[in-house]
């Protein structure tokens, strides 16, 4: 009990250290909200517009859950395809590299264009192939990082490669899988609302902090915000979850270093 | 010593291996001779050991009888199979050093796995592994997952993979190697005891002296560059038991495989007695 709370007041301390100096210095400075609103003036925009937080931060969700599920499909397909022609790691490093270098969110005007601009479904593509990478990169990886000995023993059980497959290399890379999700699942959130900058409905996050700051109304682009980034820690979260529903414990401390 | 000529006519014969030679590298510069001109021959319910210092190819020698690796010429037949048909019809077990179990997996479904492999129905899996752990003594912790054991009871686990389809001939390379000497000699204790009960062919691979005397019923002495056989010792302590460790025939076959080891240690370099080999 004493080592559980033990972790959780250092956070509580310096978000509060944190937000009391964002506080003392804004007013003690008298700074505008238009270059820095009081953490009081977001938080009262946050509650008092909580209806349409909710309903921006349902929408971009919603895209963002779409495309996270899409692309983690097409990330699990790759890598199960890129696995029977990647044989050492060595060769994942520099195709992440290269990969994690496409400006991928520009290409958001041009699926605008390709297809429907006033439907979600350019937002879903972007958001999809953005979270493709870390499940495709990370996914490889756990299916090509097997022990030596473990394929030996399957090569004298006359395992063919499907079954090692099955048997080891799956097995073998779900922790893998779990990483890359955790990495895509905040990922995804930040791509759909970032996708709503280039035009489209426009009841989303990324669109109604667009429009607050136009406005002026700082404070409500910060509550915006701050709804967003609730957003992408409820994804993280439910990953989270996930994984401790689906992998046992001790396997989760192995590979997360 | 023990004779090394071609058998596989005879149905005693386990293995039965001639002029094998294997190569790594052939024809660049880096190349290395990993066996040369291997005979040896080995009966049904022969326990025996290869020893010798690293780079001797005991390792690679396990390898080709298991077909893990290919060899270059000679002859090889493990049960008057080729390596080859003998793998495909699962006629031998393996262990190495590390256990490598399955963390996903319980320590019954790791045992189970080759049987699984082999197509056995769930419920002569479930007889079978039952077994095994009561062999093996580890049946209360059927359920637990790898990581949860001890590095002697992973091994325990291993080899209780290793018997699961219950080939005639168990493959071993250096499966107490990353052991304690205690756990290493109850071990030892154990494996012997499984021999006992299940009378199988075991070709066993090892660094230490006294781990090879004490389990063998011959020990089979290689020598690097090119790996070859130099020595075959014959050890006949009967039946062990604690005694058979201090005894002085024990220590007479440990002093016989270590002069046998050190020979060509020295032969090796000329006339300098202790030229430490690499």
């Amino acid at each position: 009990m004493n080592t559980k709370l033990g972790h959780v007041w250092p956070p509580i301390l310096v978000a509060t250290i944190f937000l009391g100096g964002w506080q003392l210095l804004v007013v003690v400075q008298d700074l505008k909200p238009f270059l820095l609103p009081a953490p009081s003036l977001i938080a009262s925009e946050f509650s008092s517009g909580a209806a349409m937080m909710w309903g921006a931060a349902y929408y971009t969700a919603t895209t963002a859950f779409l495309g996270l599920i899409f692309g983690t499909v097409l990330g699990l397909i790759t890598a199960l395809m890129a696995q029977r022609f990647i044989t050492v790691d060595k060769l994942v490093a520099p195709l992440a590299a290269g990969l994690a270098t496409v400006p991928i969110i520009a290409l958001t005007p041009i699926l605008n264009n390709m297809f429907n601009i006033t439907s979600r479904t350019p937002r879903v593509l972007v958001t999809a192939i953005i979270v493709l990478f870390p499940i495709f990169v990370n996914v490889t990886r756990g299916l090509i990082q097997v022990h030596a000995t473990q394929l030996e023993l399957m090569r004298s059980l006359n395992a063919t490669p499907r079954t090692t497959l099955r048997v080891l290399r799956i097995p073998n890379a779900i922790p893998f899988f779990f990483t890359g999700l955790k990495i895509a699942a905040p990922l995804s959130v930040i791509a759909a609302l970032v996708a709503e900058y280039f035009g489209g409905p426009q009841q989303g996050l990324g669109s109604r902090i667009a429009s607050a700051a136009a406005n002026t109304a700082y404070g409500r682009a910060w509550a915006y915000v701050l709804a967003a980034i609730i957003t992408g820690l409820i994804f993280y979260l439910a990953i989270i979850a996930l994984e401790r529903l689906v992998t046992p414990r001790t396997a989760q401390v192995s590979t997360t270093h | 010593m023990t004779p090394t000529q071609l058998d596989s006519e005879n149905p005693g014969s386990a293995l039965a291996i001639s002029g094998l030679s294997k190569v790594f590298n052939a024809g660049n510069p880096n190349e290395v001779t990993a066996l040369s001109d291997v005979h040896l021959a080995v009966h049904t319910g022969e326990f025996i050991s290869l020893i010798g210092p690293s780079g001797c190819g005991k390792s690679t020698l396990l390898r080709v009888i298991g077909d893990l690796t290919g060899f270059d010429s000679g002859s090889v037949q493990v049960s008057g199979k080729s390596p080859e048909d003998a793998r495909k019809e699962r006629l031998y077990g393996i262990a190495f050093q590390q256990a490598a179990l399955f963390d996903w997996r319980t320590v019954t479904r790791n045992i189970e796995l080759p049987l699984e492999l082999a197509g056995w129905q769930k419920s002569q899996r479930q007889e079978r592994s039952a077994e095994l752990l009561d062999m093996v003594q580890l049946s209360e912790f059927a359920h637990h997952r790898p990581w949860e054991l001890s590095g002697g009871m992973q091994q325990r686990v291993a080899i209780a993979r290793s018997l699961a389809v219950d080939p005639p001939l168990l493959l071993m390379d250096e499966p107490f190697g990353a052991l304690d000497e205690m756990t290493r000699e109850r071990m030892q204790n154990e494996l012997l005891k499984i021999r006992v009960e299940t009378g199988k062919t075991i070709v066993f691979v090892t660094h230490s002296i006294p781990e090879a005397v004490y389990l063998s019923d011959r020990v089979v002495v290689m020598s690097p560059r090119p790996g070859r056989i130099t020595a075959e010792i014959d050890v006949d302590l009967g039946s062990r038991d604690e005694m058979t460790r201090e005894s002085d025939h024990f220590f007479r076959c440990v002093t016989s495989v270590r002069e046998a080891l050190r020979a060509h240690d020295t032969s090796n370099s000329t006339s300098s007695s202790h030229r430490g080999e690499i």
